[in-house]
């Protein structure tokens, strides 16, 4: 007994630090905003804590549908392209790359060193109207007018894509590279084309990575902000400039806060239910 | 015969595999090393073929290039008759049960099993039946919807079985199948995959590192040491007849002496080997002054008193004993330090003391001259 209890303060103290910092970091601003949700404006921008469910009321009404129907088709639209794009260059570095694939996965990580809002802007910087490309493209004849790139619904999925496409090659990777190569062999044996080889053995094979990366885009994809803004010009309202703009623009911060829940609940209830799928599939594969 | 995997009967003369002056390099340069040199061998239809030697000897290598999983470097490959050298694994029609399996995780066992006439667009109905029935072959039928992770390693293996002979190839790889085995399972298999093989009549070529297994298994073994083929021929003539060195000693216990000749007078030489001169017919090339190597099995030696005529003997004094139920083996240190081991049956003479001076002797045809 006494030695159980033992354990469980050495492990306690062990896992305080960890503990701690989820708790002051994680739990209490959570917290703050849902007590700032339930709280009421006051006339100069700021909140008078109580028990209202006025913010929600607000919410529920017609006008801030489109907005998570918007921020929805974002995130399903970008994590199409992640995919498209991520899984063959996660297929090529796995099974094709040899000696350099670890090269190649450190040059996909590498930018990812250097601040996020430092690499948007260089995308601006590239896609600008008298930025990089266009001066290239019309320094080379190739058109008399500068093209129209920043602003545009193309740019914003570049930008997702750029943002994303390391937290879907991982998991896939990781997939394709744990793949018993001799269940190639095999298929290849057993008069498989290559292309029948991957759909009917790599492809499967390979779906958990693919679950993960769905997950691992789709969700931080609901709450982006800065990409739509920068790129988009932030002509479409998304869940992540609605909540800037009723914080900072509206000072209505408890109708803010009100929105950072919902789509705090939305996250974790795709999560949860995602998971469950999850668990299920793996389940019927063993 | 099951109507499952029929094959069109065996014609013995014909042949399945003609490997004709296969090399495989690997490395570049200075550093080129050959996995398999200068391999010249037929594999006739119907044969239950080996290849027997320790591990990086090649024999993995040659039957990946037989499946087409690796190409030669130089050298052609037929397949019944038709030259497949360059032609990809899933053209060729041969297939492989993997040393692992290989098995599909994420479809069971029908689906593995039906795997390959799926690929080819065989209807529905008809790999159902054929399913059914390679299984049934195998003694499997009970695990058609099972996952092959839910299988013992015994009944992955008949799967894997059942999957490559589903499609009927004319030659059928396996590559260390029973490995991963424990004993008594893999002796259980053997006998099944043998009785398989004479029932179908399709070639099965064969790798293994085991020599007992290749022993009781084949029709042919071809021997292989550091990529090149030390001898080919039925297990009766690779275990009693050995070609050189290497074979004598990798296939079974073999005492090898190194020996000189000393004198010859026409069919009969005279042998200067660990101190003791041998008088030995033989019909080899050799002249007084050559160096040769005499091979004795162990149960070819026995102790005598004595001066018994007409026979080879080896005197010195008992090194160890060991006793293996039946047998002992007894080692006999020779003048010049060579160690001689005989096992001889228990019972038939009281255990000899070790130290004590005792002479092995054996018929001179017991002994097998080599050369190289």
């Amino acid at each position: 007994m006494i030695a159980a209890r033992r354990g469980n303060l050495v492990t306690l103290a062990l896992l305080a630090p960890s503990l701690l910092s989820a708790i002051l970091l994680l739990v209490i601003p959570i917290l703050i905003v849902i007590a700032f949700s339930f709280a009421e404006q006051d006339t100069y921008g700021g909140a008078k804590f109580g028990f209202t469910l006025a913010s929600y009321r607000e919410l529920f009404q017609a006008i801030y549908l489109p907005i998570f129907l918007n921020s929805l088709q974002l995130a399903a639209v970008s994590t199409i392209v992640c995919l498209l794009v991520g899984y063959p260059i996660a297929y090529f570095i796995a099974l094709r790359a040899g000696r350099h694939a670890g090269l190649l996965l450190a040059l996909l990580l590498i930018p990812f060193w250097i601040d996020f809002i430092v690499r948007m802007s260089a995308w601006m910087v590239l896609l600008g109207r008298n930025g990089t490309i266009n001066s290239a493209l019309l320094g080379l004849g190739f058109i008399e007018q500068p093209i129209r790139m920043i602003g545009t619904y193309p740019a914003v999925l570049v930008g997702m894509l750029y943002a994303f496409l390391p937290t879907t090659v991982l998991p896939i990777h990781a997939a394709l590279n744990g793949l018993d190569k001799r269940l190639l062999e095999a298929a290849d044996d057993l008069g498989a084309t290559p292309l029948q080889s991957f759909w009917r053995v790599t492809f499967p094979l390979s779906l958990p990575g693919v679950m993960a990366a769905i997950l691992f885009v789709f969700v931080p994809a609901m709450g982006v902000y800065a990409i739509p803004v920068l790129l988009g010009g932030g002509k479409s309202i998304i869940l992540g400039n609605l909540i800037v703009q009723l914080f900072l623009d509206f000072r209505n911060m408890p109708l803010g806060a009100a929105v950072s829940v919902v789509l705090l609940v939305i996250s974790s209830g795709i999560i949860v239910c995602y998971m469950r799928v999850l668990r299920s599939v793996e389940e019927a594969r063993t | 015969m099951p109507p499952d995997i029929t094959t069109e009967p065996a014609g013995v003369s014909r042949a399945a595999i003609e490997l004709i002056d296969i090399r495989k390099a690997f490395g570049t340069g200075a550093e080129t090393a050959y996995a398999v040199d200068r391999l010249n061998l037929t594999i006739k239809a119907g044969e239950f073929f080996t290849f027997l030697g320790p591990s990086g000897c090649g024999k993995t290598t040659t039957l990946r290039m037989i499946a087409g999983f690796e190409e030669p470097t130089s050298g052609r490959l037929l397949l019944d008759g038709r030259d497949v050298t360059g032609v990809p694994a899933h053209q060729r029609n041969v297939n492989t049960v993997f040393q692992s399996y290989a098995l599909f995780p994420h479809l069971n066992v029908g689906e593995n099993v039906g795997f390959g006439l799926s690929v080819k667009g065989v209807a529905k109905d008809e790999i159902r039946d054929r399913v059914k029935a390679a299984l049934d072959s195998v003694h499997m039928t009970h695990a058609i919807d099972r996952k092959p992770s839910a299988l013992s390693g015994g009944q992955q293996q008949r799967i894997a079985l059942a999957r490559a002979l589903i499609n009927r190839p004319s030659v059928l790889l396996l590559d260390e199948p029973f490995g991963a085995l424990d004993l008594k399972l893999r002796r259980e298999m053997q006998m099944e995959v043998k009785e398989m093989q004479r029932r179908l009549g399709i070639t099965f070529i064969f790798v293994t590192h085991d020599q007992e297994e290749a022993l009781t298994m084949s029709d042919r073994i071809a021997v292989m040491n550091n990529g090149v083929v030390q001898q080919v021929g039925g297990p009766v003539e690779i275990y009693e007849r050995p070609a050189n060195r290497f074979t004598a000693g990798f296939i079974g216990d073999m005492n090898l002496i190194e020996a000189r000749i000393t004198a010859r007078n026409g069919d009969q030489f005279t042998l200067e080997a660990a101190g003791s001169r041998i008088d030995f017919p033989c019909t080899l090339p050799l002249q007084p002054g050559d160096a040769c190597i005499l091979a004795i099995r162990p149960e070819a030696l026995h102790f005598v008193e004595g001066e018994a005529g007409g026979s080879v003997r080896f005197s010195g004094a008992l090194g160890e004993a060991v006793y293996i139920g039946t047998d002992t083996v007894y080692a006999l240190v020779l003048a010049d330090g060579t160690r001689l081991h005989a096992r001889v049956r228990n019972g038939d003479r009281p255990m000899p003391q070790a130290g004590a001076p005792a002479t092995l002797a054996c018929a001179p045809s017991a002994i097998r001259l080599l050369t190289q």
